[in-house]
């Protein structure tokens, strides 16, 4: 087990449960105004890092949807507001044992 | 669905939380025909929280501390702060909290604690219908007398209902929809967000007690500001559970946004300070979560009725931000007040804004309004006087530890310098300002 001060982002989100619905994406960005977006602080603010560089296309963003933890950060931080969240379906998302 | 098979109840409460709970239990109590809607599995699935007051759970649930699943009674509680390589931390508690009912202050944990409410909402008649998302409410009416009459759900059925209590938490779509389909009125600020990322670590009970001197049937909440929160108007938590502590970091997204910084790497840097990092070793990390907290406080109140609807708790955005961290009790409150009001609307057969006036009129003279208002000025003093909770604590931990700091030379000396130094960068007349605003958090 590593050690509890040194554990990545992956190892954390690996221990939060989840009920992935991989053919529903909640989250859809309108990438019209990621081009336009120089900071893009979405790839920063998401405590899940959600929102990826997009390999192909320094512009644009990619998007885990089955690691949000469904706080809405996104829904405020994003300066162009160009992410549309909706709530997953019924029972489909983060589950939290603890919360 | 056509219409003649629709469902037809007395309320339909939208979320599982504590607010959405406690209206439900109000409401069933009250006699009222009620359905609550929860989007996750089970009520508590979507829900982080820790930190836990617990006076109106105990008088809606006469000695509820006896059978809800607490984890700890918070016996103690600090304050510190963390500086480069330095802290300082005030420590209190009492005897008494340490004696039932526990200073009505618990450490739960929330997946668990809203599930055993929900529990507790069913068995005084609500329904409780799990995993179904509500998108929408269903009006009546047109724009002038436009009504709130039941909800649409996903998939495209309907739910009619008398009154409609919103109790969404804080990432609130529907009430967002709700606000601008009924013209609701704002409040003098945009509501304003901060957000929290928590782990919780499991280790022994045994270890849990020796490292913060807690006897078996106590518990003790620290918060900290400092050195990994700069940048930032936020700061840290820890909350001892049974067999777990539950750390975490709390900013306002704004400053999140500004900063660059990302959540979990505020986490990491206050997991890793050296004040910190000896309470977490060995530990195994059970769940990691995130979620927001509207803290705009009471110039953020918009309005919270409409003809056949209520809006509660976070969704409302009557959370208290000050030191007391309170968000679950005033949920509570106010889904309380909410299912008051809505048994009096159904007494009088009128659920029209009007009608439910009793919501807000409880809302008012209870303690969530009353303390909402003391602390008006919380969210400006936070971001307008930012050295509250860095340069000054960093000036008096300097001081003591310079204080302190043990050379061959004379006391004399070392303790002139000490002030001299505690002295010399202090901007004396600002420092003076800050104080007296800061004396409105209390």
């Amino acid at each position: 087990m590593s050690d509890i001060l040194s554990l990545s982002l992956e190892d954390k989100l690996y221990r939060t449960k989840y009920e992935p619905d991989a053919a529903h994406p909640h989250i859809r960005v309108n990438s019209d105004y990621c081009v336009k977006c120089g900071d893009k602080p979405c790839l920063f603010f998401c405590p899940a890092q959600v929102y990826k560089p997009n390999p192909n296309d320094a512009n644009l963003v990619t998007v885990s949807h089955e690691n949000c933890l469904e706080c809405g950060t996104c829904r405020y931080g994003c300066p162009f507001q160009a992410i549309d969240w909706q709530n997953p379906d019924g029972g489909m998302g983060v589950k939290y044992r603890y919360g | 669905m056509d219409s003649d098979d629709a469902v037809k109840v007395d309320a339909v409460v939208v979320g599982g939380g504590p607010g959405g709970l406690a209206a439900a239990l109000s409401m069933a109590r009250a006699g009222l025909e009620t359905v609550l809607i929860e989007r996750g599995e089970y009520a508590g699935s979507k829900n982080v929280g820790g930190l836990f007051y617990g006076t109106v759970l105990n008088s809606l649930i006469p000695n509820a501390f006896e059978q809800a699943p607490i984890e700890r009674p918070v016996s103690r509680r600090s304050i510190a702060y963390l500086g480069p390589g330095t802290h300082m931390t005030v420590d209190f508690g009492a005897e008494a909290w340490s004696q039932p009912p526990y200073n009505n202050t618990y450490i739960v944990n929330r997946s668990q604690f809203d599930r055993w409410l929900a529990k507790q909402a069913e068995e005084a008649g609500a329904t409780l219908l799990e995993g179904m998302v509500v998108d929408d409410l269903l009006y009546e009416g047109n724009n002038g007398t436009r009504k709130v009459a039941g909800v649409c759900l996903r998939g495209g059925e309907v739910f009619h209902a008398d009154v409609v209590v919103l109790a969404e938490g804080a990432n609130c779509l529907v009430t967002e929809k709700a606000r601008k389909a009924l013209s609701l009125r704002s409040g003098r600020h945009e509501q304003d967000y901060a957000v929290g990322v928590k782990e919780i670590i499991g280790l022994p009970r045994a270890t849990i007690e020796e490292r913060f001197h807690l006897e078996p049937h106590e518990g003790i909440a620290l918060d900290f500001v400092g050195v990994p929160f700069e940048g930032l108007v936020g700061g840290g938590f820890i909350y001892t559970a049974k067999e777990a502590i539950h750390i975490g970091a709390v900013a306002k997204i704004e400053t999140i946004v500004k900063s660059g910084r990302n959540p979990n790497d505020i986490l990491d840097a206050f997991k890793r300070h050296p004040g910190i990092r000896s309470y977490l070793q060995g530990g195994e990390l059970l769940e990691y979560s995130a979620h927001m907290l509207p803290e705009g406080g009471y110039h953020a109140l918009g309005e919270l009725t409409a003809d056949g609807l209520m809006i509660v708790g976070d969704a409302a955005g009557l959370l208290n931000m000050s030191l007391y961290k309170e968000g679950t009790n005033h949920a509570m409150e106010s889904g309380r007040c909410a299912g008051e009001a809505a048994a009096e609307a159904k007494a009088a057969g009128d659920f029209s804004k009007a009608g439910l006036a009793g919501y807000e009129r409880r809302l008012q003279e209870g303690v969530v309004l009353s303390d909402l208002k003391k602390y008006t000025e919380v969210p400006d003093i936070l971001s307008g006087a930012p050295g509250l909770f860095s340069l000054y604590p960093e000036k008096v931990t300097k001081l003591l530890v310079d204080f302190f700091t043990v050379t061959p030379e004379p006391k004399s000396v070392i303790q002139k310098r000490a002030i001299r130094t505690f002295l010399d960068d202090l901007p004396k007349w600002r420092f003076l300002k800050d104080v007296f605003r800061a004396r409105k958090m209390l």
